[in-house]
């Protein structure tokens, strides 16, 4: 295949005619730019590792945006830890990024143990409702940015015209999607390949298992106020469904009307919510 | 006395120019092959591919696409090579076409898999049923093997 071209433009327009099939599915670009320089210059943006700990489940928080060239092996991931904690006084002052970057070591090293085994059950859901009561495709008013929920609607158009989520914005919409709608993980984890320039089998088939609690000891959920922080209103202010939407209310209410059947052990330990293994994944 | 002609093999999950088969025996003929399969099945929309031709036009590599272990095995033979270095990856794909490139070719090419630089050098058995036993069992090597 051809490796000249002119400029970024011309090149898209090689790549449209070549893969017609890929770009039927979507034919956006993401404006994160792919190769070793374009990575480096990202890896220099690195800030300050307790920077980074303060304000990462923000979505306009200080995070890395690495997570594509790591996936791809561009940069791997003992340089960028190397490179993180070679900028703190202290090591220790890297530790919570260095952790983020810890759990895609730990996914590949499943997918290296279990391979195929990433796309099934690790274990059964928590939420009292059995496999066969989850849809096997995803809904078309989620794909098609159509819920009438306006976050929801705008993370589904975020990722297909970006191919780029923020952690929390991929475990709320997960949540979304195996918890409100009861739809099977792996149909929602097959779209975010799809879409996804950071997409890797592992750390995200692994994820949605986590979300589903078919990988965790409790489902996770969320609510309108956790979202409405952690975005800093940018949905909720102007939304015409604020007091009334699908996520008001308790981690409690949620869960009650969510699992209605679910051992009531599950959440006999306090509720996940805020603070509770949020960040997965985030480079 | 006759050389072993090798190729390199690279994939999607090492698309660094410092990739150890690269740098392994530096100057010798690279291929990427798109995965036509793979792309149907995963439904990879073009900002994907975007992103990796992007970073596979800074490598020294010849860009094919089709079904993966046939234009590699080609590739080989057409440099009359018969060992092709690749990365390692826990990929089951990327295992079972190095499988059939050999076996294809009835054992006449070998796949060698380079190993690249690990996160965390452990000898111990690492229990991965959650992410905390992990961390717990490897945080000191993490954060204290940097600059190796």
């Amino acid at each position: 295949m051809k490796r000249e071209f002119a400029d970024r433009d011309e090149l898209i327009a090689y790549l449209r005619e070549e893969f017609p099939e890929a770009a039927a599915v979507d034919d956006h670009v993401s404006g994160t730019r792919g190769g070793r320089k374009a990575a480096e210059e990202q890896l220099a943006k690195l800030g300050k590792g307790k920077d980074y700990e303060a304000s990462r489940n923000y979505v306009h928080g200080p995070v890395s945006r690495l997570s594509a060239y790591i996936r791809h092996g561009v940069l791997s991931l003992a340089e960028v830890r190397d490179y993180a904690v070679a900028k703190e006084r202290l090591p220790e002052d890297a530790e919570k990024f260095v952790n983020e970057l810890a759990w895609r070591d730990y996914w590949q090293r499943i997918y290296d143990d279990i391979g195929d085994g990433i796309w099934d059950d690790r274990e059964p859901y928590k939420t009292g409702w059995h496999t066969e009561r989850y849809a096997d495709e995803m809904p078309q008013d989620i794909v098609e940015a159509d819920t009438g929920l306006p976050c929801i609607d705008a993370f589904a158009r975020t990722l297909v015209e970006t191919g780029y989520l923020h952690n929390h914005v991929r475990m709320w919409f997960a949540a979304y999607v195996v918890h409100w709608r009861r739809v099977k993980w792996q149909a929602g984890a097959r779209w975010f390949l799809s879409h996804l320039i950071d997409g890797d089998p592992a750390s995200n088939n692994l994820s949605w298992q986590w979300v589903a609690s078919t990988f965790s000891a409790k489902p996770y959920v969320f609510n309108r106020e956790n979202l409405e922080k952690f975005t800093e209103g940018e949905y909720c202010k102007e939304c015409p469904l604020y007091g009334n939407c699908d996520f008001e209310g308790s981690y409690e209410r949620h869960q009650r009307r969510l699992f209605p059947d679910a051992d009531p052990a599950v959440f006999g330990d306090g509720r996940r919510g805020p603070g509770r293994g949020r960040g997965r994944g985030r480079r | 006395m006759t050389v072993e002609r090798t190729i390199v093999w690279v994939h999607g999950d090492d698309l660094s120019p410092n990739s150890p088969p690269l740098m392994a025996d530096s100057g010798v003929p690279a291929v990427f092959v798109f995965d036509d399969e793979l792309l149907r099945e995963w439904k990879i929309s073009l900002k994907r591919i975007v992103f990796m031709y992007e970073c596979l036009l800074e490598l020294p590599v010849i860009i094919r696409r089709g079904e993966v272990a046939a234009e590699v095995a080609a590739f080989a033979v057409g440099h009359g090579a018969t060992r092709i270095l690749t990365s390692r990856s826990p990929s089951p794909r990327l295992a079972a076409i190095a499988e059939q490139i050999a076996e294809s070719s009835g054992g006449r090419l070998r796949v060698e898999v380079v190993e690249r630089t690990p996160f965390v050098k452990t000898a111990r058995k690492l229990d991965l049923k959650r992410f905390t036993y992990y961390w717990n069992a490897v945080k000191n090597d993490v954060l204290g093997s940097q600059g190796e």
